[in-house]
């Protein structure tokens, strides 16, 4: 029962190097989805928890809702869409199937803000390393 | 062992037995008619140590010694997940969750024997598929002018509280439709997306979307399919268009459809 083929076929680009975006994205896929099986022990891993505080707040709060009005109120209406377009530059992950399109300004950020907020999670590699 | 067959199994011939009471860190089961082609490959905890197998009846599970303190480093899971990939090139595979220890290999040879019949139905179904997961958002200025151009009283209250003028209940008040509106279509996107990428999926699995996505949605794909997906994939972010920001990736090992 061989399968067709690897991963070579779809992705852009099959490289076993993994950018921190492209692992980014299928994090959750790693820690929070796959078997589970009763009997083997989960260890408990510091940063999980760092991770979920990215999902989406609940929108029903005074405060979002003063950010969406502050957000709103400083939209330049006359400008319509006034952000250059730009391809995002999180390319040549391991599993990128290359269909990104473009964003403005506000969410590009906050998932460039996530990332870090990864990196600085996975941080310290490199120093443990040398000092093995 | 006294159940070892008298043919050994491709995977028993690729991969040796691990040291039977070490703690051990798991990555996934296979068929024993796997190869397991595991040279080369990283091990979850890094250097030292190698990858091995426990097999029983029909089924095998890839191991290695476990490391003293597990943390989930950009290292560790990328060895997590490439050992994924290598198995899925030859076979079907039920890829574990990140961090699954077992004190001893004795434990994983009977947790494969107790749902023997459940894994190996599972390796069956997932057989000639794989994963894509797709995140889409949409940028949130291009959302609130549609919902000041679309709303009237959207328009009058964002009038009234520029520049910082207007009361604090009219704040929350443009706050409150604005949110409501963004999160209705959001999740009209959402049905969208899904519902045109699911005539080539045989399933799928909808997560909450992270911050800022308003969708975040794997798909179980025939192999055959895949660049059929991909193309589909491109397709509706090309028709989408800007402003929009579509993240797809796979093929990838099954997570959301191994349990």
């Amino acid at each position: 029962m061989t399968q067709a083929s690897g991963t070579q076929p779809v992705a852009a680009s099959s490289s076993s190097g993994s950018g921190t975006a492209g692992l980014y994205d299928i994090l959750e896929l790693i820690l929070d989805r796959g078997l589970v099986i009763d009997v083997f022990i989960r260890v408990s891993i510091v940063g999980i928890e760092l991770i979920k505080i990215d999902i989406r707040i609940v929108i029903a709060s005074v405060d979002t809702y003063l950010r969406f009005a502050e957000a709103c109120n400083r939209l330049d209406l006359e400008a319509g869409r006034k952000a250059p377009a730009r391809l995002t530059d999180i390319v040549g992950d391991m599993v990128e199937s290359g269909a990104r399109g473009t964003t403005g300004g506000a969410i590009s950020g906050a998932v460039d803000g996530a990332v870090d907020a990864i990196g600085d999670l996975f941080g310290g590699d490199d120093e443990e390393e040398k000092k093995r | 062992m006294s159940d070892v067959p008298t043919n050994p199994s491709p995977a028993e011939q690729a991969a040796s037995e691990p040291a039977p009471d070490s703690p051990l860190y798991i990555y996934a089961i296979t068929g024993s008619d796997h190869p397991l082609r595991l040279d080369g490959l990283r091990t979850v905890g890094g250097i030292g140590g190698s990858l091995s197998a426990v097999v029983r009846g029909g089924l095998a599970a890839v191991v290695s010694p476990a490391p003293p303190e597990l943390r989930p480093k950009r290292r560790d899971l990328t060895a997590h997940q490439e050992l994924q990939e290598r198995l899925m090139a030859d076979g079907a595979v039920l890829p574990m969750r990140f961090g699954m220890l077992a004190p001893d290999s004795a434990t994983v040879g009977r947790a494969l024997e107790e749902k023997s019949e459940e894994y190996t139905r599972r390796l069956a179904e997932l057989h000639g598929t794989t994963e894509f997961n797709l995140k889409a958002a949409r940028a949130q200025d291009d959302l609130l002018r549609e919902v000041l151009s679309e709303s009237e009283e959207a328009r009058r209250l964002n009038q009234l509280t520029r520049d910082g003028n207007g009361t604090h209940e009219d704040r929350v008040a443009l706050g409150e439709l604005l949110a409501r509106q963004v999160d209705a279509r959001q999740r009209l996107m959402a049905e969208q997306v899904v519902q045109q990428l699911s005539s080539l999926a045989r399933a799928r699995v909808e997560g909450a979307p992270a911050k800022d996505d308003f969708l975040n949605v794997s798909f179980l794909v025939a192999r055959a399919q895949a660049h059929e997906f991909t193309e589909a994939g491109q397709r509706l972010a090309r028709d989408f268009g800007e402003g929009y920001d579509f993240r797809l990736r796979g093929p990838l090992p099954p997570y959301s459809f191994a349990a």
